[in-house]
């Protein structure tokens, strides 16, 4: 083997490593449980029966709540996101954290706060179990995922671009001319995994009564224990996702799509003291709706009866903190890795990445449920009981669960770095890895950092995949609180909320200090 | 170089997270709440020695995460016990061949309604279903036989757990059973034209009743207790115990699993789960009715002998149960 030819082998074989690994540790006991569905089964025939109108009219309905609650939270994520990234607003910092906070719980205990709340003002609940309540709830809980991809995409915007542009015309005409359509890319992310969440989502919409088709596909499971009929409704949804993420990845490559922020510009910023307080208003109202409310309502709840719930439920914690998070910090690790190598091929690669980011896309958009028993299936072999009946088989539930959104939210980052740094760097010999750590990740850390942190807090709360396969034994946050709150005191699951929101709220304090101290963007 | 790097350093990490060391230990699966099962087996570590590794399941799976487990892990089980608060789901796992006979001496004295005759599930400590009812709500007339729930005075005060999952899905096939199709869904359908509120799970249907959402509900024993400890201003009726329908009473069941890893420690936990000792912590921390006689509860734990019960084969109401799923998930739909 010749040198040259062995640096290529080498040169190319890192990335296919990660892509196969993925591949074999997530994708295969996918098609595997596919493929033992859908030949293996006797009643697959009059299963494919039951996938009649009716199945077809509740997907409309569930297609048509996720569009409604992806356009909301886009567009309430775009506007507090321009609020917080490109106007001065007081305490904006404080504000952007705070935003956050229903990202850090589970859904399904923000529907309960929220229906306490209605009940508690109204001494009704008929509206907030309706479907436009569910929208409501799951556009607070979603729509600041939306503020954290638009606004990292704000804030990359070159400043030279928009000043240009201002010079020669007025600030609602850059906005819509110039600003949406260099954001483009984060929109489509923001809505296109905002609807993958919402479309996917089952607790909420179970807890609210609400039938949709996440709810048949559990009752399929649950209820009459026909794994193969829930398979098989479950690859309808997989199929809408990844008709969306097509239609996304066609929509981008026909727009006039040019490299936006150079990174070496300072992002500008607005001033605008006629309008501040409007717009620290809304800020404050949103975040007294999506965050103030619910939270009122676990206070009140929590403190009932003293104190004496919240020391119970930090002693019921106590044990599951150092485990949920090294967890949480191995499988954001993972999926920050295998995400920066597939949106780097994706991106800047041949072409050939498409394959696998659907193949993310699969494992993404695969119920939790499914996935964690496509894992037992494979995993649950005697000579993978080293992976069965460790902590691996939980991160590599992560890991199918979350590398999809690392890869997008690192590949808008990667598009938006000026392909001339590279060039330019490649004409004066610098090797490709060079070139990635000292060009590439430098410019693109601040979208990996808030990577970092979404897939952290997504990890840290993941409880559909982790209940199925988590080992026996095991203590870990999330699977802890539901496991007590049946039958248990309302103060004291309000007051395990609170700990684990508080537990969450302080870990990502420690990682934006760390972040600011760590991250440098490379000046021109 | 860097593949060969990145293999080694992934291997590493791979040994590492997955370092178990089998030992004396037994593994248990349960759908008992946690909060009600964990102080059980943490006594019998203390007293054995023997290291308890348990997964629980949460009310947001509907107590069914579990029960998929086992089936999905059927053909290589990691499970030795599985320790359920009704006997359906262990009867759904008898006839998937999941479970394996153990007579354990421990049981001896329970009534055989309460174990299978090839010893595959024991019963042990019961809950009953009961109406739970807010004082404030129904300060005067409250309904004593699910008959009244049927009728105009209680046309949308009612709430029930969802009955395609658990109890109540047992309460639904018990009343198949007992009163036979015809009637049973006749009762439905004039439930359903009450306007009865479904709830999400038992613990709504409490939450709901306790908060003054809703006047009344069919729920658990163990539910209604727990309302009562938290200071809740409701109250609890056994139905139909002045016809000859009686109250659904549904012992908690404990199996082998078949091909389990540690079955000589699994017997152990089964023996004392099944104890006289087990039942009386049961009925101390969740109000649970002792199947053996004589076992000491504390004042205000009701008792088998003053409750008259439906008289039901478990397994032929399971059995009735897999029978009507269709039904009752249109009845929910509709």
């Amino acid at each position: 083997m010749t040198k040259k030819y062995r640096t290529s082998f080498l040169h190319f074989s890192l990335p296919a490593v990660v892509k196969w690994a993925f591949v074999f540790f997530v994708f295969v006991p996918l098609i595997y449980t596919f493929i033992l569905t859908f030949t293996g089964c006797e009643k697959f025939l009059s299963n494919f029966d039951q996938l009649d109108a009716v199945t077809f009219l509740l997907l409309l309905k569930s297609g048509s709540i996720a569009l409604a609650v992806a356009l909301l939270s886009t567009l309430t994520g775009t506007f507090l996101g321009f609020l917080l990234y490109k106007m001065h607003i007081k305490y904006g910092s404080f504000f952007k954290i705070v935003l956050l906070i229903p990202l850090f719980l589970s859904p399904y205990i923000l529907a309960v706060a929220w229906k306490d709340l209605f009940f508690m003002l109204l001494g009704e609940t008929q509206f907030i179990t309706s479907v436009s309540g569910l929208v409501l709830v799951l556009t607070t809980i979603y729509a600041p995922l939306a503020v954290l991809i638009t606004g990292n995409a704000l804030m990359n915007i070159d400043s030279q671009i928009e000043e240009s542009a201002l010079m020669i015309s007025r600030f609602g005409r850059v906005f819509t001319r110039i600003i949406l359509p260099l954001i483009k890319p984060a929109l489509l992310s923001s809505f296109v995994l905002i609807f993958i969440f919402s479309i996917s989502e089952f607790s909420v919409p179970a807890f609210f009564g609400v039938k949709v088709f996440t709810t048949e596909i559990f009752a399929q499971f649950s209820a009459f224990y026909n794994h193969a009929l829930a398979v098989l409704q479950s690859s309808l949804l997989i199929i809408i996702c990844i008709l969306l993420l097509l239609g996304e990845k066609n929509y981008l490559s026909e727009a006039p799509f040019f490299s936006i922020g150079s990174k070496g510009t300072k992002t500008r910023t607005y001033h605008n003291k006629k309008y501040e307080p409007l717009f620290l208003s809304a800020l404050i109202l949103w975040i007294t709706i999506s965050v103030v409310l619910p939270f009122l309502v676990l206070f009140v709840q929590a403190f009932n009866g003293g104190t004496s719930q919240i020391v119970k439920a930090f002693e019921l914690l106590k044990p599951t903190f150092a485990t949920s998070f090294w967890l949480s910090l191995t499988g954001t690790a993972i999926t920050l890795f295998i995400g920066l190598t597939a949106a780097y091929s994706s991106v800047r690669g041949t072409g050939k990445a498409n394959l696998f980011d659907l193949i993310l896309l699969i494992a993404f958009a695969t119920p939790s449920i499914i996935l964690g028993i496509s894992l037992i299936k494979f995993y649950n072999q005697p000579f993978f009981n080293f992976i069965y009946s460790s902590y691996a088989i939980i991160l590599i539930g992560y890991t199918g669960k979350y590398t999809f959104i690392s890869t997008k939210l690192i590949a808008n980052a990667i598009r938006q770095v000026p392909l001339s740094l590279d060039e330019a760097a490649q004409i004066a010999g610098i090797s490709k890895s060079s070139r990635i750590r000292k060009i590439l990740l430098p410019h693109i850390s601040p979208a990996l950092f808030g990577a970092f942190i979404i897939s952290f807090i997504f990890n840290l709360g993941e409880l559909g995949t982790t209940i199925m396969v988590y080992p026996p034994g095991t203590e870990i946050m999330p699977i802890k609180v539901y496991t007590i709150m049946a039958n248990a005191p309302q103060a004291l699951t309000s007051s395990m909320t609170l700990i684990v929101f508080s537990v969450t709220l302080i870990l990502i304090g420690g990682f934006y200090v760390t972040g600011k101290k760590l991250i440098k963007i490379p000046q021109e | 170089m860097k593949a060969i790097r990145f293999l080694v350093y992934s291997l590493f990490i791979v040994l590492l997270v997955s370092c178990t060391g089998k030992s004396n230990e037994v593994v248990v699966y349960t759908s008992v709440d946690q909060v009600f099962s964990e102080p059980v087996l943490k006594d019998f570590e203390k007293e054995t020695g023997i290291t308890v590794k348990a997964v629980y399941d949460t009310e947001e799976t509907k107590s069914t995460g579990v029960l998929n487990r086992l089936i999905a892990e059927k053909n290589n089980p990691q499970c030795d016990v599985f320790w359920s608060g009704d006997p359906v789901r262990t009867i759904v796992l008898k006839n998937k061949g999941i479970t394996t006979p153990y007579e354990s001496p421990a049981a001896k004295d329970i009534p055989g309604a309460y174990k299978d005759p090839q010893h595959q599930w024991t019963g042990f400590s019961a809950r009953a279903r009961v109406l739970i009812y807010n004082k404030s709500l129904l300060p005067d007339s409250v309904p004593q036989s699910i008959f009244d729930l049927t009728k105009e005075p209680f046309k949308g005060k009612v709430t029930i757990a969802n009955p395609l999952f658990g109890t109540t899905t047992f309460h639904i096939s018990a009343i198949f059973s007992a009163l036979g199709d015809e009637k049973a869904k006749q009762f439905l359908t004039n439930l359903k034209n009450n306007d009865i509120i479904i709830a999400t799970s038992n613990g709504d249907v409490k939450k709901r009743v306790a908060s003054g959402e809703v006047a009344c509900g069919l729920t658990d024993t163990d539910d209604a207790n727990e309302a009562m400890k938290e200071g809740a201003n409701v109250g609890i009726v056994f139905l139909d115990q002045k016809d000859s329908l009686g109250t659904l009473v549904m012992p908690n069941t404990v199996c082998l699993i078949k091909g389990s890893p540690n079955s000589k420690n699994g017997k152990k936990l089964m023996d004392y789960l099944l104890s006289r000792s087990t039942e009386a912590k049961l009925a101390t921390s969740c109000a649970q009715m002792p199947l053996h006689k004589g076992v000491k509860v504390p004042a205000g734990v009701p008792s088998l002998d003053n409750i008259i019960p439906m008289h039901i084969d478990y397994e032929k109401t399971a059995q009735k149960l897999e029978e009507i799923q269709g039904y009752l998930k249109k009845w929910v739909e509709n």
